[in-house]
């Protein structure tokens, strides 16, 4: 067995080293980026003196009562000033040892607002920028960007935090839960079988939205006392009931697909129906389970965007709502590129479980 | 005392008689082979005995114990439950298919039964089951996955495995039709020797040679009924039955 394990970790080697291998040109420039952002992270200016930086009209509009974002990641630093009056911000960069302002070149940004309008109106233009106003002008917009993106990123963590433990949660208790509602409907017990058949027939024939409002907003028109307070609470108990269904019907498959020599074996050994499920069956089926259950998640992940029909804010609904507060459609580069990481990261983990579980293959 | 006898057995799927009528008896450290052409209900019989399958009427006694009897399909005598359980347990089966479990170990396939079954303490039951790889050759491959041994080695093991639970009588459906020709011969040789030390054992096969060298009794079984039961140095050289002749004629003649 000791050996085969180590066999296993060779293999498991060797495919990384091949992973590698076959997408060499990512991998290298995924090392090189890091590697410059640590180099560049290290040269970041002091916060003190990006403070110094601020301009003496917001000091002096706010009293010095500008705040700081309480972003300070490796590469990059940031100062925002906010005036209390007029709403106005004024956002710093530091960045390899330099300070830029972003945002605050209104001259440039006005000119070519105009320059932008007038051609749109099909008017010849007055006052063309120059090409070095254009090149400041874009590094501004650049700048900005990267300063936005920073600044956005606590509240979309904060919101694949939702996202991420809604997910993980009901899709772990529905996963336990499912395997009961599996054995219900192979059970020769047919009251039971047609019971469960039921349950997966309702919450898979029908829109997850809705089993969620109706959790919510539905029960307690029903029953006061099915009213749930907590907005989460819902969210985790509609999304589990939906995944028992789906994982149900996952089970089952596998369930079935053990071959019937593994029944007759068992039952000739004098195991009990119990017995061959626990100990031969379903540790046999979890192999099976694995690519189908992966897929699930990912799709739950993905479904958890619902929940912002009860006023939960999670990744999805936070993306859209800076979008629309901001104006700046921006936004969902960043969004998307957490869902892909979460999901890069389950996916490796499932493929890590597969192998684990393929052992005796 | 027979340690199996069955009395006017019938099985049916769905309107085809399987089994017609049939009573047969093995007595203790006898070992009786069955033979017949595909279809004639030789693996329904031995299924029959250790209830994989149902039967439609008929009764089955065990060590002289009213096992079950059924009667049109619905079961009207036998044992209490603990005692039944206690009675197939002296049943064990080797199947054409092997049927290990691939998830466990070699080991492990031997432990989990006596264990969880038997409630034997698992120390106990592993000195147990290490002898019994030992008898049938495959101590070295304790720690190994069913998937990892030859078809052979996985049939002797699935010999171990029954015989780690210490039944009285041994079950073989057909235990070398799965396996590559230079593969049968160690499998018939581990059965061999069973049969050497005093274990009773109904075995179904094609390997005439086996029945004739090995049996005490050779049945001989068409289409659901059992045409003729005898030694084999009878059935072998003078068949009573003509349709005994004609399979025998046509198996032997290749
Ligand atoms: N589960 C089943 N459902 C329906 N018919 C079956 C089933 N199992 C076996 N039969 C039929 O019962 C008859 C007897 O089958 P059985 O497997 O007992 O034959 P056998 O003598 O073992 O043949 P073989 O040498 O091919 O194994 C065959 O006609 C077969 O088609
Ligand atoms: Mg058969």
């Amino acid at each position: 067995m000791a050996k085969e394990r180590i066999q296993q970790r060779r293999d498991w080697r060797a495919e990384s080293a091949a992973f590698f291998l076959n997408h060499r040109a990512v991998c290298l420039l995924t090392a090189t980026l890091l590697a410059a952002c640590a180099v560049l992270g290290f040269l970041r200016p002091p916060m003190a003196k990006i403070r110094a930086q601020i301009s003496p009209r917001f000091v002096r509009e706010s009293g010095s009562r500008y705040s700081e974002a309480k972003v300070n990641l490796l590469v990059i630093g940031i100062a925002r000033g906010r005036n209390v009056k007029t709403g106005d911000t004024e956002t710093y960069v530091g960045f390899a040892g330099k300070i830029f302002q972003a945002d605050l070149n209104r001259e440039l940004d006005l000119k070519a607002k105009a320059e932008k309008a007038e051609k749109e109106r099909g008017e010849t233009v007055r006052a063309p920028l120059t090409k070095t106003e254009r090149r400041e002008y874009q590094r501004q917009k650049l700048l900005e960007n990267v300063a936005d993106i920073v600044l956005w990123i606590p509240p979309l963590l904060d919101g694949s935090k939702i996202t991420v433990s809604l997910t993980i949660l009901s899709t772990l208790t529905g996963a336990f839960l499912s395997i009961f509602m599996a054995l219900g409907k192979i059970s020769k017990f047919k009251p039971l079988s047609k019971l469960c058949s039921a349950y997966i027939f309702v919450f898979r024939g029908s829109p997850l939205l809705m089993q969620l409002f109706f959790i919510y907003f539905g029960l307690p028109l029903i029953n006061p006392n099915l009213n749930i307070q907590d907005r989460f609470t819902a969210a985790y108990i509609a999304f589990t009931l939906n995944s028992i269904a789906y994982m149900a019907e996952i089970i089952r498959a596998a369930i079935q697909s053990i071959d019937k020599g593994q029944f007759e074996a068992s039952k000739a050994l004098g195991l009990t129906y119990g017995q061959t499920m626990r100990l031969v069956v379903i540790p046999q089926s979890i192999r099976r389970l694995i690519p189908p259950v992966a897929n699930e998640f990912i799709m739950v992940l993905k479904d958890a965007s619902l929940v912002s029909i009860i006023s939960l804010s999670d990744l999805a609904k936070v993306t859209q709502t800076i979008s629309t507060t901001s104006g700046k459609v921006l936004v969902y580069i960043p969004s998307i590129a957490i869902y892909l990481i979460i999901t890069a990261l389950f996916t490796f983990i499932f493929n890590r479980l597969e192998k684990r579980f393929s052992i005796y293959q | 005392m027979s340690l199996i006898r069955t009395e006017d057995v019938c099985k049916f799927f769905g309107t085809l008689e399987v089994l017609k009528n049939v009573s047969i008896s093995v007595e203790p450290g006898e070992v009786v082979c069955v033979i017949g052409p595909s279809g004639a209900g030789k693996s329904t019989l031995l299924r029959s005995l250790n209830q994989l399958e149902s039967i439609y009427s008929g009764k089955i006694f065990i060590e002289d114990e009213l096992f079950l009897h059924r009667d049109k399909g619905v079961t009207v005598g036998r044992t209490a439950p603990q005692a039944h359980k206690r009675l197939l347990l002296e049943m064990g089966m080797v199947f054409q298919s092997f049927n290990l479990f691939p998830h466990r170990t070699v080991l492990e396939n031997l432990l989990l039964a006596p264990v969880n079954v038997q409630n034997i303490p698992k120390a106990e039951a592993e000195a147990d089951a290490r002898q019994l790889l030992e008898t049938v050759g495959l101590s070295a491959k304790a720690d190994a996955y069913p998937a990892r041994l030859s078809g052979g080695q996985q049939q002797r093991v699935a010999i171990a495995r029954a015989l780690a639970m210490h039944p009285k009588i041994m079950l073989f459906d057909e235990p070398t039709s799965a396996l590559d020709p230079e593969l049968v011969g160690e499998v018939l040789g581990v059965m061999r020797s069973l049969a050497e030390s005093g274990m009773t054992m109904l075995v179904v096969t094609h390997e005439m040679a086996f029945a004739r060298d090995v049996a005490d009794r050779v049945l001989f079984m068409y289409e659901g009924t059992v045409l003729e039961d005898s030694p084999p140095a009878e059935i072998f050289t003078n068949p009573k039955n003509e349709r005994t002749q004609q399979f025998l004629q046509r198996i032997l003649a290749h």
